[in-house]
């Protein structure tokens, strides 16, 4: 009896690692094997668009260069992800509280929403200089906004029942707040999470590609300048290789915490 | 002597700018220790007329004193063992977990140590023994109700407010925890307040129960249930308990008709 289930759930973690792992890695080989095979076959320019091989070649063959230009990129998306994040967190706290507040306030964070962050980023680069301050600004600004918008509705979309016992105990503000909303809204921030997490990387490349000498934005910008264009795909292949490991980081962490929650299974 | 006394309560709604009347002119004394049911048809107000009570909930006119004490003076004492009419159950939270939210909630407020139950034993007693640490989610909507209801008993409250508590219930179920409730409120002498739509169980747990009808909510009839103490299943279906379910039917199909 007990070994049956064993092979039952082993099975179906086997083909859940299937599903979401090896699946759209072969869709990716496939891509890549048709991309490797157009270039080679139809003769297409290095210039134009090298061939994956050459591609990982530059990669794995100066993985040095790469590296201190990954670890500048991912520390300007991380620090300005964690701001914009925990800023938002207390925007939706204060905004869930008080509709007044919320009415005050949500204007100006959708004026520095509507507003493209690729315009702005340049003038960061004249207020604070080319170093890693103004790229943590636009990763943090560009996070802030997901993230108040979902925990402000999470926090507010407190089941009813839930809170009306939990007056019937005389809790304060604060114990509703930590033992109820929170808790109740998690989904809500993970989701938010997710988008903000990958939204930050954005970030820091944009503001990377306004002025820089470091970071893998700035990477694409000079070597396309020099029509390096392995290098230039290299960088941006690592880009989205950082997006995606960062949002599985999300995920993983999500399901950690959400295991009470459908969406967590 | 009256312990809940409730004197002229007028409770309005405002739904799309018009005033509804909830209830209507309530008048009720409850004895200290005393089982009083609600019963009348769905929307006349009985789970308005609880949190009222409960002071979950304020009336425009009226007035309710609990022992001399405003409801909400009790409910800042921690003195309600409140049972909503859906499950209020954390979904985060195992079932043990949520057991312990009002012990973890409001601290400097601490229950009668004497009357309060284990969460286990207690869990086990509805039938319960193996779901200690399932989700909510792994319930159906019965299981959860039998929580809500042992979490009530755990505190030791004196007061409990209990909304259709056995509703979600199969017979069988209902009955081992009718059993329950009645010699947990034996035992302790709680004043508990008791909404039902059920005849039966009403007039088996009740000392008094209160007739309810509709629009405007009001009490159409008290009827005092004066069967032996303590009970036990024997008196189901004797004579005189039957003529108060026969009363107990027709005063409720006066206001129908
Ligand atoms: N928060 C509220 N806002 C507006 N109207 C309400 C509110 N709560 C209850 N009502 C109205 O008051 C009346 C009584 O509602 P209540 O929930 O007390 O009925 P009930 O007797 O408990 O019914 P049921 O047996 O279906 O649970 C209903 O007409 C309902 O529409
Ligand atoms: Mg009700």
């Amino acid at each position: 009896m007990e070994k049956s289930t064993e092979t039952v759930t082993w099975g179906v973690r086997v083909r859940n690692a299937t599903g979401s792992v090896m699946l759209p890695l072969m869709t990716f080989v496939i891509l890549f094997a048709a991309w490797e095979l157009i270039v080679r076959f139809m003769d297409v320019q290095a210039v134009i668009l090298p061939a994956p091989s050459v591609i990982f070649a530059e990669l794995f063959t100066s993985f040095s260069f790469y590296l201190p230009h990954i670890g500048v990129t991912f520390y300007e998306a991380m620090v300005g992800f964690v701001i914009g994040t925990v800023l938002a967190l207390i925007g939706g706290v204060v905004m869930s509280q008080s509709r007044l507040l919320e009415r005050m306030l949500l204007p100006v964070a959708v004026l520095a929403h509507v507003t493209p962050i690729v315009v702005i980023a340049p003038l960061f680069m004249i207020w604070f200089g080319f170093g890693t301050f103004p790229k943590i600004l636009v990763a943090a600004i560009i996070s802030f906004f997901p993230m108040l918008i979902n925990s402000t509705t999470g926090f507010r979309s407190v089941d009813e029942s839930n809170l009306e016992y939990m007056r019937s105990l005389h809790a304060s503000r604060w114990e509703i707040f930590f033992k109820l909303s929170l808790p109740g809204s998690l989904p809500f921030l993970f989701s938010a999470a997710r988008t903000c997490i990958s939204m930050s990387v954005i970030g820091a490349v944009v503001g990377e590609m306004s002025g820089a000498s470091k970071g893998l934005g700035n990477v694409v910008m000079v070597s396309a300048n020099y029509l390096q264009m392995d290098r230039m795909f290299a960088a941006i292949f690592l880009l989205a290789l950082m997006g995606i490991l960062l949002t599985n980081a999300v995920r993983v962490v999500e399901k950690r915490f959400l295991a009470w929650h459908s969406s967590g299974h | 002597m009256s312990y809940i006394t409730i004197k002229d309560v007028h409770k309005r709604f405002v739904r799309r700018g018009q005033w509804t009347e909830a209830l209507s002119n309530i008048q009720l004394d409850i004895e200290k220790g005393s089982f009083v049911s609600f019963i009348g048809p769905s929307g006349c107000g009985k789970s308005t007329l609880l949190r009222i009570v409960g002071g979950l909930m304020e009336a425009e006119e009226g007035e309710i004193a609990i022992g001399g004490k405003s409801p909400q003076e009790l409910l800042k004492a921690k003195q309600f063992g409140f049972v909503p009419q859906s499950p209020a159950l954390f979904p985060w939270r195992t079932v043990l977990q949520n057991m312990n939210i009002p012990f973890e909630v409001n601290r400097q407020k601490v229950f009668n140590s004497e009357e309060q139950g284990d969460p286990i034993s207690l869990l086990k007693a509805v039938g319960l023994g193996d779901f200690v640490h399932a989700y909510p989610k792994e319930l159906s909507g019965g299981m959860k109700q039998r929580v809500g209801i042992a979490r009530a008993f755990a505190t030791g409250a004196p007061i409990l407010l209990m909304d259709e508590p056995f509703s979600a219930l199969d017979e069988i179920t209902k009955e081992v925890l009718m059993h329950q409730l009645k010699q947990i409120w034996e035992e302790h002498k709680k004043t508990v307040l008791f909404v039902t739509h059920n005849i039966h169980e009403a007039v088996y747990l009740s000392d008094k129960v209160v007739v309810m009808s509709a629009r405007p909510g009001r009490v159409s009839r008290v009827i005092d249930i004066n069967l032996e103490r303590p009970r036990d299943e024997a008196v189901i279906g004797t004579p005189i308990f039957n003529d108060y379910i026969t009363e107990l039917r027709e005063s409720l199909r006066e206001r129908w008709g």
